[in-house]
């Protein structure tokens, strides 16, 4: 009785699996959705973000000084690949101006008493104002000016100390970027980006292919042709299984061949990548069909769905850190697939980790397959079904009564 | 007279579709605010603070722990655990355990007190940016707060020069770096002045295509041009207006938690930005409208917008200057409403400067709701002779 209990079971479970299968192929958009958009949206971001680095930022210089010294200042600024000295001020106003009028987005100002304080061994300011529309502007003014500070300085002692100091430093310090060696933006973001858009591609999927069944219904009276009589465990896994099947290609493209085509940081290796991603791709599938329940029709995953990626970007940590959220967010954040699929990926990919160093991230993707699935099977079980037992209760009542309903909520029964 | 009741009946139907789905309430009102609230209160903190490093101490000297007692006081990081070896400090930065990590060579008392020039460096994670430029600042003026008192010490007891030259040769240039108008170089200030419009943004593109792309789908677009008495003009606007009513009270709710409950800094008369929010808001109705013109199919329509929508978080030179970008997806970025309305709040609300020099962003907000008008005749003959899939 079990065996045959059992038996039936995967015989059901390979049935659902063959029918979404078949399913995922004939629906226009859970291909776009699946392969086109997994195809195309990291070639996207890629490109936008493929500039890497802020180079030439346009700062003025008012300089009341009109020195050797001043001009040396300035000439070694324009000199950094940080910024572009593109003109001389009159006086602040006229800076001002054109920073108004977005012609720089710096000012530097030197003072008049600035060559006169450096030869009395008096401290010799400098003022730079910064725009603060776009941080990294700000960011990569004052890294500019700073270098420059500091290498005048050295050479200012190196004149003034030979006796005492040999070459500059005492103390040398330096500074070594790991992983993201390049230290490029692209690099830093499209890791994170890259597993949202498998997360969240397969989450609009199987929305759609929810939203399609759902039409199916409509037209027949509450009945979807094409669903597979089978108990709710073989359903949800069932499907589940098909969408991480789906994804073998496009997680091996996504994962492995997009940072190669960008040159993005490449240190995981391969099988250890796709180890780890397998619990990730079933959790968002097992996600995808809790969520399923706010799709009504195909077109509506969009609506409901999309804005979830930029969400989920922000929890996995990328651009606010986890370290610095507070505890709500990052309970909400842990909830999440690609919450710890990215960091992990990012450990692996950018960092050259290991898995067992990414266990923690590993184990905690099964968790929430285990903690999805059931939430699954509660969907399924007590709001999926009834609901579809209720819509053939009404249609075997009045046969245009679903039809009706759809025309109501169009307002068109306003006009009669 | 026939004009009146035609326009009264479009408005009575666009309310009425308005009110039966729940769509509408939750992606109207809930999500935008949700979405605000959530970008706002997820980066409350203002600017990354105590980021998780470590440090790896192999000269265990007076000096070295005085370096280190410096680093435990920079408000930017925080250590949390100390390794042996450079190997086990590297193995936490992978695993994710720390972002970073400060490394103190041995030998670094001897070598500094003997001039040799000893060298300490500072690992850093990269791959997550802005702890990264935390744990730098740290980093880096520990740094040289420790070459600087040694030299300090140096200078003195050579009695070269005296004690209030000495901070003067160490330092003779000066800089001063001013933020303004966010002299906190707050990251919530920055990234929400563009992002949480851009949510709005999103979904005001969004519901106004699936609302026009609905009526295409269901085939009740014919009933919705004749109870507009054929004029495609009353049917899209008897349509639009209560979307436009709900979005800009939406838009000020969002105004008035940014700039009065998060103190977002607002310079300017109030009335530029309340003034800019309605035309943001028709804007990117206009520009769903002229998407859903160009392709009149629910699913394209809806599918280009949602596009663009997603797609305007990254390329519209929010978090990378404009220049920086390729010409071409710079381009694109400006085909967005919710370009101009970031550079206008940064000229109007951060800045406060002259509305004379955003008279360009202004004009292109306006000029949005013209652009669908001579596409619309387009839509309609669509509407009237759908095709069915």
């Amino acid at each position: 009785m079990i065996i045959k209990n059992i038996t039936q079971w995967f015989h059901d479970l390979a049935h659902v699996w063959v029918r979404e299968c078949w399913l995922v192929l004939h629906e226009k958009g859970a291909i776009i959705f699946f392969f086109v958009l997994c195809a195309i949206y990291p070639l996207l971001y890629a490109t936008i973000y493929n500039p890497e680095i802020v180079r030439d930022v346009t700062v003025v210089v008012v300089d009341d000084d009109r020195s050797q010294e001043s001009r040396e200042l300035c000439r070694q600024l324009d000199a950094t690949p940080e910024v572009c000295v593109v003109a001389y001020a009159a006086d602040m106003q006229e800076a001002r101006r054109m920073m108004n009028e977005k012609r720089c987005y710096g000012i530097v100002h030197v003072p008049r008493e600035y060559s006169t304080s450096l030869s009395r061994v008096e401290k010799a300011d400098i003022d730079v104002y910064c725009d603060m529309g776009v941080l990294l502007r700000y960011k990569q003014i004052v890294t500019a000016v700073t270098n420059v500070q500091q290498h005048l300085t050295s050479e200012i002692q190196a004149a003034k100390m030979a006796a005492v100091t040999t070459a500059g430093a005492i103390i040398e310090s330096e500074e070594v970027p790991l992983g993201n060696t390049a230290m490029g933006l692209a690099s830093a973001v499209l890791p994170c980006i890259l597993m949202l858009v498998l997360q969240q591609s397969m989450l609009l999927g199987i929305g759609t292919l929810h939203g399609g069944s759902r039409e199916r219904r409509l037209a027949n009276r509450g009945h979807d042709p094409m669903e597979v009589p089978a108990g709710v465990t073989s359903t949800v896994i069932g499907k589940a299984l098909c969408y991480v099947f789906m994804y073998a290609i496009p997680m091996v493209y996504v994962l492995y061949l997009v940072p190669k085509f960008f040159d993005f940081p490449q240190n995981g290796r391969l099988l250890e990548v796709l180890t780890f991603t397998i619990p990730f791709l079933l959790a968002s599938a097992m996600l995808g069909q809790v969520l399923k329940i706010f799709v009504n029709d195909r077109e509506s995953a969009f609506i409901a769905l999309a804005f979830t990626s930029v969400i989920f970007v922000f929890l996995t940590g990328i651009s606010w850190p986890r370290c610095a959220m507070n505890s709500f967010w990052l309970a909400m954040g842990n909830m999440i697939p690609s919450t710890w699929a990215a960091n992990g990926y990012i450990s692996l990919q950018t960092g050259g980790a290991t898995l067992r160093q990414v266990e923690i991230n590993y184990w905690m993707l099964w968790l929430l397959v285990i903690l999805y699935f059931v939430l699954a099977c509660i969907v399924e079980y007590y709001l999926c079904r009834p609901r579809w037992r209720r819509m053939r209760h009404y249609a075997k009542r009045d046969a245009g009564a679903l039809m009706r309903e759809e025309y109501r909520r169009q307002a068109v029964d306003i006009l009669e | 007279m026939d004009l009146k009741l035609f326009f009264n009946e479009a408005v009575k139907r666009g309310l009425v579709q308005l009110v039966r789905r729940k769509i509408y309430y939750i992606m109207m009102v809930v999500a935008p605010l949700l979405c605000s609230l959530f970008l706002l209160s997820l980066m409350d903190g203002g600017s990354v603070t105590r980021v998780p490093v470590g440090v790896v101490d192999l000269d265990q000297s007076s000096l070295s722990r005085n370096i280190e007692r410096n680093l435990a006081a920079m408000q930017g990081v925080h250590i949390i655990k100390h390794y042996d070896t450079y190997a086990s400090a590297e193995a936490a930065v992978q695993s994710g355990e720390i972002l970073g990590f400060f490394l103190m060579p041995a030998d670094l008392e001897r070598s500094a007190l003997n001039a040799e020039s000893p060298k300490v460096s500072y690992y850093i994670n990269y791959a997550y940016f802005s702890p990264a430029s935390s744990q730098y600042r740290g980093f880096k003026t520990v740094s040289v707060l420790a070459n600087g008192g040694i030299v300090k010490t140096v200078l003195d007891a050579t009695g070269l020069v005296d004690g209030e030259t000495v901070s003067n040769v160490l330092q003779p240039i000066a800089s001063h770096a001013h933020a303004l108008n966010n002299p906190w170089a707050n990251y919530s200030y920055y990234l929400n002045a563009s992002f949480v419009p851009c949510f709005l943004a999103l979904f005001i593109l969004l519901i106004t295509s699936f609302s026009i792309g609905a009526e295409l789908k269901y085939g009740t677009c014919r009933e919705w041009i004749s109870s507009a008495g054929g004029s495609m003009g009353f049917a899209i606007f008897g349509k639009m207006w209560p979307h436009t009513l709900i979005f800009t009270i939406t838009g000020w709710t969002i105004q008035l938690i940014m700039y009065r409950i998060y103190g977002m800094p607002l310079n300017c008369n109030p009335w530029n930005m309340i003034i800019a929010m309605f035309l943001f808001v028709l804007a990117n109705q206009a520009f769903a409208l002229l998407m859903m013109c160009i392709v009149p199919n629910f699913r394209y329509g809806a599918t280009l917008c949602s596009l663009f929508g997603m797609l305007s978080f990254s390329f519209c030179a929010f978090s990378i200057p404009s220049e920086t970008l390729y010409p071409w997806i710079n381009a694109l970025g400006h085909i967005m409403p919710v370009r101009y309305y970031f550079l206008l709040s940064i000229d109007q609300a951060l800045n406060g400067i002259d509305l004379y020099y955003s008279r360009v962003y202004y004009a292109a907000l306006i000029v949005y709701p013209l652009l669908p008008l001579p596409l619309l005749g387009r839509l309609k003959h669509e509407c009237l002779n759908p095709i069915y899939i």
